[in-house]
């Protein structure tokens, strides 16, 4: 039997497509450049259908991408001949469990969707999710370990993860933490049974294992929301304004803004929002206290409609004042970020420095590249930096420039002060060698679960052509 | 990338659209109503990304990149959509995707690619003037009183072909709410289709002929205002006449609904008891809602009247769902239509309605259709027939 009718046999024939049409819109995520085209999509419903897919690209030393909703900036992930297994069909909550504070859902499930089934009940799951949560799957979200939206008191995603369900390069299924143990499987605790295994998978983007079920912690919705708004008129004042915010464990979800368009209506050169969640009488001290902090280092106040609009809304259009329709309507512009963590107290060099790359840059100016924002999503002792520029992705030139640009500041950051968070293809090649043995030992785990290189090759520089 | 080959391709007019395309798949579902909340009823349907918005506009980038050429695999995937806009209204960079959709059939069309059901239907209507293959000069049969025919007024009645051909009721009774309402109006006994099916087969010329013929006609009459029932075409007035012919409507456009708002809330308008206690629910028709921002009047028209209360689907208002009527997917995809049908007809009944209401005669005939299909209880009624029914003018 070939290929396309043995996955056709596992998924159901209208799970599975090779026609062209088709397969050109599983090529490519949000990043600027497409990937291969691939031979075969599928569509599985169940984990035992994504075992048999892995089981037949084994066979038939075929590769795999995995593809979730494809929202993330991975870029050219997608190698020309491969299976794409579209995990969008497997998106079933399957148990919110309030007496033990869990919630667990098939990978496809959209992030955002399960928040708002938990909303209803007055539950929520306890970290908010990335910029694309209303698009993204919940085991993408979690195989690229996003940095999400509320970061400065909740951390980084991976870290609510209980347990997962994942199959592995040749198809064998395993579970995670408490779930793992087979004779009293339970979805409570990630630490049990030994090695953290699903800190395997979590960030791994799919190079080691299909995530195919996640379980991620649940708590109540907090009592009550505040939201402060600050302009500063330097850079060091608001990075020591947000150091202090962070000492004092203040804020929910702090972000700084140096650099793109400013707040309409707002004087200054740097801006932090504070959006602070927690019963009222401890919010109320927490924003005196975060009052303090920026004020200390001159922070003035500002009216933080557009704060308490950016968190309900989640649309970053609202940490500069403006409406989405005016900040992302009519703008042909593609954006090839780059984004790392980098101490708090190192962003008073590093934003000087951007700062003073685009300025030197003509390349800016001749190609119509724009600075979409220097921001920062403060972490509970560091700082998130998203460098984002913006070109018309319509002109060939401009193009080639922001890839170049992309490269450039990427080099600029990883060599001096940063660490990216998900890492995308387009800036794996500016990070993965300067892991040195820890490098070393990520290809060594990719070739011992991997020895086919199935699963996502080449994605962050482990199997396919880089071996 | 961005080698735009083929300067002859319709959608090289809408190619730096396809490039602001951020790829978000905000155009697929609604998260925010949870786990199961349909957007898109092609993609619902069509399974593959090629029949959303975000694979759609990936084709139309592989086409004028030159890696796809328009084949027969593309007539599903491009006309399979009923131009809900539910993907436009969601579109995270605003991106008019319609208007890209449209190119696409302009260029299918130039090559033979029109499903055969949408292609006989738009050679019926070059001849006849109406979709239904009935003889013109029967378009006006649902009327006895001929005496506002013709007649030089500042207002017309847009009949439109479903009402004056297969839904001669909903004609009538819009006919008698203007009557009622007092207004100065005339209709036309050489109404011709509006032309937007034309423009859902891709075939832009053929739309323009009757375009300018229904202008030419109402402008005779010496018409300053136009007001429909059937959303299609009033949008295609509103919004396609000016750019198909290149030059501004001359007439001001308002659906039925919009006028009785303003008389309810002006107080001239007021309503009878229906049924005491009935609950009703609303289905927002895409065109009147998403394509003309009518959202409002309907309901404030609901909302008026006693003993009578609106229970909102989930999906509602810019979220709602399409039913599944339109641009003519019936006649190709059936199978289209009847889930997308089915699954608004679920929604409405997890309401507890007993009614549904609607203000688009090409909603209510499918939503009847369904009904029917899936023997349900709960009755359909375009809110305009409701009005005449229990509507009483000051």
């Amino acid at each position: 039997m070939d290929l396309l009718k043995r996955l056709r046999a596992i998924c159901g024939p209208g799970h599975v497509s090779d026609v062209l049409a088709d397969r050109m819109c599983y090529r490519r995520d949000c990043g600027p450049t497409p990937g291969g085209v691939p031979d075969i999509v599928t569509r599985p419903e169940s984990t035992a259908e994504v075992v048999a897919i892995i089981k037949a690209a084994n066979e038939a030393r075929k590769p795999i991408f995995i593809w979730g909703r494809a929202t993330t900036f991975v870029d050219f992930g997608v190698k020309e001949g491969c299976i794409v297994l579209a995990l969008d069909l497997m998106n079933r909550i399957l148990e919110i469990d309030l007496e033990n504070q869990v919630v667990t859902a098939e990978t496809g499930a959209i992030w955002h969707a399960v928040d708002s089934e938990l909303n209803r009940l007055g539950w929520e799951m306890t970290v908010p999710g990335g910029g694309g949560m209303f698009s993204c799957t919940i085991g993408g979200t979690v195989a690229y370990n996003a940095v999400p939206h509320g970061i400065t008191e909740y951390g980084i995603t991976g870290g609510h993860v209980v347990s997962l369900e994942v199959v592995l390069p040749d198809g064998t299924v395993i579970r995670t933490g408490s779930a793992s143990n087979t004779d009293a499987p339970l979805n409570i605790e990630r630490g049990a049974n030994g090695t953290d295994l699903a800190g395997l998978f979590i960030g791994s983007c799919g190079t080691l294992g299909v995530i195919t079920e996640v379980t991620m912690r649940i708590h109540r919705v907090p009592e009550c929301e505040r939201f402060l708004f600050y302009a500063f008129d330097n850079v060091d004042d608001c990075v020591d304004a947000a150091s202090a915010i962070q000492s004092q464990q203040a804020a929910t979800f702090l972000v700084g803004l140096f650099g793109g368009p400013k707040p309409a209506g707002v004087e200054g050169e740097a801006f932090l929002h504070t959006i602070i969640r927690d019963n009222t009488a401890e919010a109320d001290r927490r924003v005196r206290a975060a009052r303090i902090c920026c004020e200390t280092f001159r922070g003035r106040p500002q009216d933080p409609e557009g704060t308490r609009r950016y968190w309900t809304e989640h649309m970053y259009s609202w940490l500069r004042n403006t409406t989405a329709s005016a900040y992302y309507g009519s703008r042909p512009y593609y954006c090839p970020e780059v984004a790392g963590f980098i101490t708090t107290q190192a962003l008073k060099e590093a934003i000087p420095a951007l700062h003073e790359y685009v300025a030197t840059n003509a390349d800016f100016a001749r190609t119509g590249m724009r600075i979409k924002g220097f921001d920062v999503y403060f972490s509970p002792n560091a700082a998130y930096l998203w460098v984002d520029t913006l070109y018309p992705e319509f002109s060939a030139e401009a193009k080639e420039v922001g890839l170049r640009v992309r490269a450039e500041i990427a080099e600029l950051l990883f060599s001096r002060w940063m660490s990216p968070g998900g890492i995308v293809a387009g800036i794996a090649p500016y990070i993965m060698h300067r892991l040195g043995t820890a490098f070393e030992l990520l290809k060594t785990l990719k070739a011992v679960l991997d020895p086919n290189s199935i699963l996502n090759p080449g994605v962050l520089g482990l199997g396919g052509d880089n071996d | 990338m961005t080698e735009h080959h083929d300067d002859t391709l319709a959608l090289q007019t809408v190619a730096q659209s396809t490039y602001e395309c951020l790829r978000c798949a905000f155009c697929f579902d609604l998260s925010w109503l949870g786990t199961e909340a349909n957007l898109c009823p092609s993609y619902a349907w069509g399974a593959f990304e090629s029949y959303g918005a975000r694979g759609r506009i990936a084709i139309a980038r592989a086409i004028l990149e030159g890696e796809l050429e328009y084949d027969e695999s593309l007539i599903s995937r491009v006309f399979a959509c009923t131009e809900c806009r539910a993907c436009s209204e969601h579109c995270f960079k605003y991106i008019d995707t319609v208007k890209i959709y449209a190119q696409m059939r302009e260029d299918m069309a130039k090559r033979g690619l029109i499903p055969p059901g949408l292609a006989a239907t738009a050679d019926v209507l070059a001849e006849k003037h109406n979709i239904y293959d009935k003889p013109h000069e029967k378009r006006l049969s649902w009327l006895k009183d001929r005496s506002r025919v013709d007649k030089s007024a500042p207002v017309a009645f847009f009949v439109g072909c479903t009402p004056s051909y297969v839904r001669r009721t909903l004609a009538r009774d819009t006919y008698a709410v203007l009557d009622a309402s007092g207004i100065d109006f005339t209709v036309l006994s050489d109404e011709w289709c509006c032309g937007h099916p034309f423009l859902a087969a891709g075939q832009r010329e053929r739309a323009a002929e009757v375009m300018r013929h229904n202008v030419d006609v109402l402008k005779s009459l010496g018409v300053e205002r136009m007001v429909f029932e059937c959303p299609g075409c009033m949008r295609a007035f509103r919004e396609d006449i000016p750019e198909v012919l290149g030059e501004p409507l001359p007439f001001e456009v308002v659906h039925v609904t919009e006028e009785l708002a303003r008389q309810v809330e002006a107080g001239r308008l007021q309503f009878d008891v229906y049924q005491s206690g009935a609950v009703v629910t609303y289905h927002d028709p895409c065109t009147l809602g998403r394509g003309l921002g009518i959202y409002d009047a309907p309901r404030t028209i609901i909302e008026a009247m006693p003993g009578m209360r609106l229970a909102e689907m989930n999906r509602h208002g810019r979220d709602s769902y399409c039913c599944g009527a339109g641009s003519f997917v019936r006649y190709d995809f059936p199978e289209f239509t009847d889930q997308t049908g089915v699954e608004r007809f679920r929604e409405v009944e997890s309401t507890g309605a007993q009614v549904v209401l609607t203000a688009c005669p090409a909603c209510v005939t499918q939503l009847q259709y369904i009904r029917g299909q899936i023997e349900s209880n709960v009755r359909v009624l375009d809110l305009i027939s409701l009005v005449k029914r229990v509507g009483r003018w000051r």
